[in-house]
């Protein structure tokens, strides 16, 4: 505005005049004129520029004009509209909840101190991990995500940064195949790890991602991955991370603690039939593992290899209708260093050995929206030095297993309930019936159909 | 110096890898009706993968190691587009790394995006069932909608592969004087089709029913991507008693149940249309899709 100053005094004094004071008739005849005057001026103004402007459109030749293609006439924008949204990430939201009954008082693993999330679940409703995604494309080189899990703790509800990752876009121009992630994210590791738990096809893990991953590694470090330029798929890649997550754990983070490799390869069988394999690594130092709440005290090398194995088989020829997926995966860790059990004072005591374990399902959709499946895991405790007889680490040679039975429901791809049962029997004499009730659903963004 | 050691040997791995020994033109096509296009205009200077079978839904496909290899060796890929892939074709084409056939560019052709689209839902919400917020997207059963396509892909195909530029444009000035003529005489042929009422299973003819000039009379799917329920049946027997239909019409993929029980109580026959090239052994090609599509409907509906 040409005159701020007196639209401002203006303002102010008409705010005045009706609540302060009343201003006197001269003032107000004074404001008038002076208004008056603003608006020929104005309005003289705007009349000269309309009467430039036809003259510029006027002086325009004909045929100049008749050239210009039709285009179309962008739509007047106020001033006002709002465009940053139009670049807003997609968004997910995953609602996921679960009732669960347990037969046994307690639950605990002979011969393992495992993390929280390893733990089972808590008995009665709850909503655990329901999440919230965001990603988008960051540039033309750039890809960001980021998923972030409302988990209760303690009594308490908690946002538990699941993945926050940036990952290389093919524009980047490194080679064919070549992509790079960074940050905190969900690492290839078997088959499970990288998926989020509500793709599961049961509800809870099975016992070897409970014991050696405490659910799942999502540890904030970079990897690299390859697919080859062959025939079939093949995909070799590594990492390096912090080393801060379960199996690993209090980095000191004066560099990578920890590293992995992994080689996968996968085709068809046919055209109903499709399979994936995998060999992966995953080792590092671990500065003090804390298992069992803080009771147990693990320091030293770890490392964990496994392999997993993934097929399918539309037996109609189309997977919407009827499928059948076979699944395993086998883990095998190494540990050398000192375990120690607070609880039951056994003091830090050398500790090098090995345990393993493994789990295979089934699952068969038999009707478009109803499937059933089985899943058996089973582990190898390790054996304990003579230091650590009674610890919670002493499994007396016995060597936990679960059966686990499941149907669910799927009405569109954005709703799922199940039903499971379980038959765990993680330590001795300690045979505990499970049932659980689950929903899934998700808002938002259009979910992936991964392998 | 150790611990970093595994990626040194794995970079070491990635330069050594050597490039792929490149031919023919690759192109991935998400469908069989993009395919057999491709087929029609590359003829044999083009090797082409075909990423779903007429018996499979392309919606519910997943991203299988053997796509990502697939996608990783394409030089061009062509789609519907839509969403009818977005369960897929992302993570394809983030995983397999290849620069060359990103949205945006040259390398990825979406036919969806070349034509006009029908069914734009007003209502965008998930409780309308799996709609797309694009339109509908089985653009293919309308030949007017091939011509286009038919058109960017040649054009693609031309600056993929300049070497075989000419022979592309005289396959494709072939096809596109084949296809004018048989679109003619298609719509000669089903012009006894007009007005007839029909019931489908799934909203996948959409667009031949509208080039047709038939009428959609209801969807045995009680919303887009929902299995038909036995109370929606019901209904529907309710409302073809009133107004009866002669045709119910499903493609290779979906189930028949619905189909057959409605067939037997309300006397309409029900019929597999191929839907894709290959859809049944009458329809090797393009051409052969829509000649058995229209002798189908016009043998079951009497026309």
């Amino acid at each position: 505005m040409r005159n701020p100053s007196f639209a401002a005094s203006a303002a102010l004094s008409l705010l005045f005049s009706s609540t302060a004071f009343a201003a006197s008739d001269s003032d107000i005849q004074a404001m008038k004129v002076e208004i008056q005057a603003m608006r020929q001026t104005y309005e003289s103004r705007i009349a000269e520029l309309e009467s430039k402007l036809s003259k510029i459109e006027n002086q325009k030749p004909a045929a100049q004009q008749a050239a210009v293609p039709a285009a179309p006439v962008p739509a007047r924008q106020s001033a006002r509209t709002i465009r940053d949204n139009s670049f807003n990430p997609s968004i997910g939201l995953i609602l996921n909840g679960k009732y669960s009954g347990f037969s046994e008082e307690s639950s605990e693993f002979a011969g393992f101190a495992i993390g929280e999330e390893g733990e089972r679940g808590k008995e009665g409703f709850g909503i655990d991990e329901s999440e919230f995604n965001f990603s988008s494309n960051i540039d033309d080189k750039f890809y960001g995500s980021v998923t972030a899990a409302i988990v209760r703790e303690g009594g308490e509800d908690k946002v538990e940064l699941e993945e926050a990752y940036v990952q290389t876009l093919p524009g980047m121009g490194l080679p064919k195949g070549t992509n790079i992630k960074a940050g905190r994210a969900l690492w290839t590791l078997g088959y499970l790890n990288e998926q989020h738990a509500h793709t599961d096809d049961f509800a809870d893990r099975p016992l070897p991602y409970r014991v050696f991953l405490n659910s799942a590694f999502n540890d904030d470090g970079v990897e690299v991955s390859y697919v080859l330029p062959t025939d079939f798929y093949s995909e070799i890649g590594g990492g390096a991370f912090r080393g801060d997550d379960t199996p690993f754990g209090g980095s000191s983070g004066g560099g990578f603690d920890a590293w992995s490799a992994f080689a996968r390869i996968g085709g068809d069988i046919g055209e109903n039939q499709s399979w994936r394999l995998g060999g992966y690594a995953l080792s590092g130092d671990a500065g003090g593992r804390a298992g069992n709440g803080d009771a147990v005290d693990f320091t030293g090398d770890t490392s964990l290899y496994a392999a997993d194995f993934r097929y399918t088989w539309a037996p109609t020829g189309n997977p919407r209708a009827q499928e059948v997926i076979l699944q395993g995966e086998y883990f095998w860790r190494s540990e050398d260093g000192t375990y120690e059990d607070f609880g039951a004072g056994t003091g830090a005591t050398a500790f090098d050995d090995n345990a393993r374990g493994w789990y295979a399902q089934g699952v068969y959709k038999f009707l478009p929206q109803w499937r059933i499946g089985y899943r058996y895991s089973r582990l190898k405790s390790p054996d304990v030095p003579p230091g650590l007889l009674g610890s919670a680490l002493d499994s007396g040679g016995y060597n936990p297993d679960a059966h686990a039975v499941m149907a669910d429901w799927t009405n569109s791809e954005f709703s799922r309930l199940r039903l499971q049962y379980n038959h765990e029997e993680l330590a001795r004499g300690q045979g505990d019936d499970q049932i659980l009730l689950q929903y899934i659903m998700s808002i938002g963004a259009h979910g992936a159909h991964k392998y | 110096m150790q611990r970093i050691l595994p990626l040194i040997v794995f970079l070491g791995l990635m330069i050594a890898a050597p490039p792929g020994a490149q031919a023919k033109i690759s192109l991935f096509a998400c469908e069989p009706e993009w395919a057999a296009l491709a087929r029609e205009l590359g003829g044999a200077d083009v090797e082409i993968f075909t990423a779903t079978t007429p018996r499979q839904d392309p919606h519910h496909v997943r991203a299988k190691p053997s796509l990502i290899a697939a996608m990783r060796r394409a030089d061009l890929v062509i789609c519907t587009g839509a969403s009818l892939e977005v369960g897929w074709l992302p993570i394809l084409l983030q995983k397999a790394g290849n620069a060359s056939v990103q949205p945006g560019g040259a390398g990825l052709l979406l036919a969806a995006e070349l034509v006009p689209l029908l069914e734009k839902p007003v209502r965008l919400d998930r409780a309308e069932g799996d709609i797309h917020p694009e339109g509908n997207p089985h653009v293919h059963l309308n030949p007017h909608n091939i011509a286009p396509v038919a058109a960017a892909l040649t054009e693609r195909l031309k600056s993929a592969d300049t070497a075989n530029a000419s022979s592309y444009q005289a396959r494709s000035d072939d096809f596109a004087a084949r296809w004018r003529d048989a679109t003619q005489r298609w719509e000669q042929q089903a012009a006894g089709l007009k007005g007839t009422a029909i019931v489908a299973h799934h909203k996948a003819f959409t667009y031949l029913l509208a080039w047709l000039g038939i009428q959609e009379a209801g969807m045995l799917e009680p919303k887009p991507g929902i299995p038909p329920t036995a109370s929606h049946l019901e209904a529907m027997l309710q409302k073809l008693t009133l107004n009866p239909v002669r045709l119910i019409v499903r493609t290779p993929y979906d189930p028949a149940d619905a189909s057959e029980w409605l067939s037997q109580k309300s006397g309409a026959a029900a019929i597999v249309l191929p839907f894709t090239v290959g859809g049944d052994a009458e329809s090797g090609d393009l051409f052969a899709l829509f000649d058995r599509t229209i002798s189908l409907l016009k043998g079951a509906s009497g026309a």
